[in-house]
């Protein structure tokens, strides 16, 4: 009997200790979908280290107004199937509001998903157009670019800037590869019109394969200029490969979702060295008050920035919908997408985040990047 | 010229992987009447096992055995390795279902898939691993402006030489009669006096011991690896296994190499044919199977009565 006194003075006092250095508030609860397993597991976890570090910052500051922020990670697996579930998983835990996800075709069914539930919910590495403008979507946005920027911005530098005469593009036909592939044709248009440059091959492999020997050979004998690549690294890392060992030795242009380090250890630095990307600006060459203490506490906790530009737009989603939540100081959905919508006072790692009326990101700049000798992204320099 | 035959030789070192691994599957169906789905990811296990071993003591084997030695060193445990995770598979899996039917069996085999590819990511990561570059061969040569490199050939005569082998086992000794025989009645071949076991246990060794090697070579001709690979090829293999006859060992390897070069020259000839390709092989399938129902040299079957 006295015993078990003794225990429950003990035990007092414990809960006392723990809820005097605990949270006063109720904390609100953030989704991040993102896939951290399947074809792009590597996007998907940094991007959840991203969301992490962002979550730090914002509850080191009070978090939002005195509540601390709390993350519930969901998995889509890098398809549209899982991504379906994922996005229920996270409806039925009654989240906030959500981050995510990677790949244009695997947020598509899940954006529907949480329009229907009203749930605001903001991509990160989703770039589709057709994304915000197929559809009236009032609760989704996204803090990454879109296709047709960088439709246009290789369109002007390939044959500009580069002069390149032959442009031989390849995509993979699903919503992301093929999107960026018709943009650049589309802004391409009018150079073709003047003769300036010449599409002498266009075409798409199929993901998830191995051997793209076939499709390369083909797009050797048509010998172009560049070759620009418009889908993810899993598969460009092999093109890059095939296509050097058969004999390819034109400029490799990789779209943005090439750019991370899997792509280099599929390629193998010694093919990967060299080949150009065009893609945001890097996190680390962002000048933001935001970026450096971000970028800081990045590399305290994980060794390394991130490879690849999008895990930052990750942090930004959360830095956006934080800001939102305290401008419209309410955690319904409405309150949030219209403070979204509005507000520009919000500071993330790529800088100010404002959004279109259709929830797209304003003002985000594309660049040239390329991979050194030692496997790591610089500004390109002609 | 040199292009078509630079897209065969592609074609057919596509197809040797698939052959490989379409033996497995016939084999295990020709005797168990079982489709082994789990037979793909024991491919992908094998690669894994072929980079670990590869990888270890950043590349010790190929620093004692050298860059061929090596390579040799990895398929031989390899082999042996993948040769016992079948068997346990075949313990595990499928030995306490036989008394239930074959639908229970196919059940057990997908859950099977799921678990070794769970298990692959779990001890491996979800993430892309890749063969490093100092343990691959790098040697090539130009023929007629065609660029080989010595891995390639090697690839295709080691694959060839394995067929060779699994053809004259099956084909040529009193063992094999008895894993035909088998095949063709096991109650039967059970009442004549053959040992069914043994068959079970060589075919379920042997099998995906021969996935597993593909597995190896595959990992070091295109260097990157992931968990779920087995999948993929699992399927094309499965694909070239009917196309050739199921449960017929020539027509496992013709089924496998026909694919490769298939797709090979579709993609390649073909406008648009890359995005079109597998619908082509899903075609040719169909019309190979209208024709002929049992595959390209599969036996008629006769009903038992």
């Amino acid at each position: 009997m006295k015993n078990n006194k003794i225990f429950l003075i003990v035990f007092a006092v414990g809960i006392l200790f723990l809820s005097s250095v605990s949270w006063a508030e109720e904390p609100v609860i953030i989704g991040l979908q993102a896939p951290i397993t399947g074809d792009y597991a590597i996007e998907g976890q940094m991007a959840k280290q991203c969301v992490e570090i962002a979550a730090e910052l914002i509850n080191q500051e009070g978090g939002i107004n005195g509540r601390p922020v709390e993350i519930i990670v969901a998995d889509d697996v890098s398809n549209p199937k899982d991504s379906a579930l994922a996005a229920q998983k996270l409806i039925s835990q009654k989240v906030t509001a959500v981050i995510g996800s990677y790949g244009s075709s695997v947020t598509e069914p899940a954006a529907d998903l949480y329009e229907r539930n009203k749930m605001v919910s903001v991509g990160y590495g989703c770039t589709a157009v057709r994304l915000t403008m197929s559809k009236d979507r009032k609760y989704f946005f996204r803090t990454c670019g879109r296709d047709d920027s960088q439709g246009q911005f290789f369109a002007k530098f390939a044959v500009e800037t580069m002069g390149w005469k032959r442009i031989a593009i390849m995509h993979d036909n699903q919503t992301y590869g093929k999107g960026v592939a018709e943009e650049t044709l589309k802004y391409l248009e009018p150079y073709l019109q003047e003769g300036k440059a010449e599409v002498v091959y266009y075409d798409a492999v199929t993901p998830k394969e191995k051997d793209y020997s076939a499709a390369i050979t083909k797009l050797r004998e048509t010998q172009p200029d560049v070759w620009y690549y418009t889908a993810y690294y899993p598969e460009a890392g092999l093109l890059v490969r095939q296509g050097r060992e058969a004999g390819i030795t034109i400029p490799f242009v990789g779209s943005n979702a090439v750019p991370n380090d899997d792509f280099v250890k599929i390629a193998g630095i010694e093919y990967a060295k060299g080949t150009l990307m065009t893609q945001e600006p890097m996190p680390q060459d962002i000048d933001s008050p935001i970026s450096k203490v971000f970028l800081e506490a990045y590399r305290a906790k994980f060794g390394d920035i991130p490879s690849s530009p999008w895990p930052i737009y990750a942090a930004d989603g959360l830095f956006a919908i934080v800001q939102a939540i305290k401008n419209a100081n309410s955690t319904q959905s409405e309150d949030i997408a219209n403070a979204l919508r509005s507000m520009t006072n919000a500071e993330g790692v790529t800088g100010n985040i404002l959004f279109t009326e259709r929830g797209d990101r304003k003002d985000i700049p594309y660049a040239m990047y390329e991979y050194n000798e030692d496997g790591k992204l610089q500004i390109y320099q002609p | 010229m040199g292009i078509f035959f630079e897209q065969l030789l592609n074609g057919l070192t596509i197809g040797s992987f698939y052959a490989l691994v379409a033996l497995g599957y016939s084999m295990v169906y020709g005797v168990m009447k079982l489709i082994n789905f789990a037979h793909g990811d024991l491919f992908a296990f094998g690669s894994y096992v072929g980079y670990t071993i590869l990888v270890w003591g950043s590349g010790r084997i190929t620093q004692i055995f050298g860059i061929w030695g090596g390579m040799a060193v990895t398929l031989l445990i390899t082999f042996i390795t993948v040769a016992i995770t079948g068997i346990l598979v075949e313990k595990a899996a499928y030995r306490p279902v036989y008394p239930a039917g074959r639908l229970p069996l196919v059940v057990s085999a997908l859950g099977m898939s799921i678990f070794i590819q769970n298990g692959i990511m779990a001890v491996w990561g979800p993430r892309f691993q890749a063969y490093p570059s100092e343990v691959v061969p790098s040697a090539a040569f130009d023929f007629f402006g065609i660029h080989i490199t010595l891995l390639k050939v090697f690839i295709l005569l080691f694959s060839f030489f394995l067929m060779a082998v699994i053809y004259y086992i099956v084909e040529k000794t009193t063992f094999g009669a008895a894993v035909r025989a088998a095949a063709l009645d096991r109650e039967t071949a059970t009442m004549l006096g053959i040992d069914i076991r043994k068959v079970i246990f060589f075919v379920f060794a042997l099998g995906p011991a021969l996935g597993g090697m593909a597995g190896v070579m595959n990992g070091m001709y295109y260097r990157s690896i992931q968990f779920n690979m087995g999948w993929n090829y699992g399927l094309k293999a499965f694909t070239a296994t009917i196309l050739g006859g199921i449960g017929n060992i020539p027509g496992a390897m013709i089924g496998g190499l026909l694919l490769g070069i298939m797709e090979s020259l579709f993609a390649g000839y073909f406008p648009g044919g890359g995005a079109w390709k597998d619908g082509f092989i899903f075609i040719v399938l169909i019309l190979v199977l209208i024709w002929r129902p049992t595959g390209l040299i599969g036996e008629k079957i006769a009903e038992k009565v």
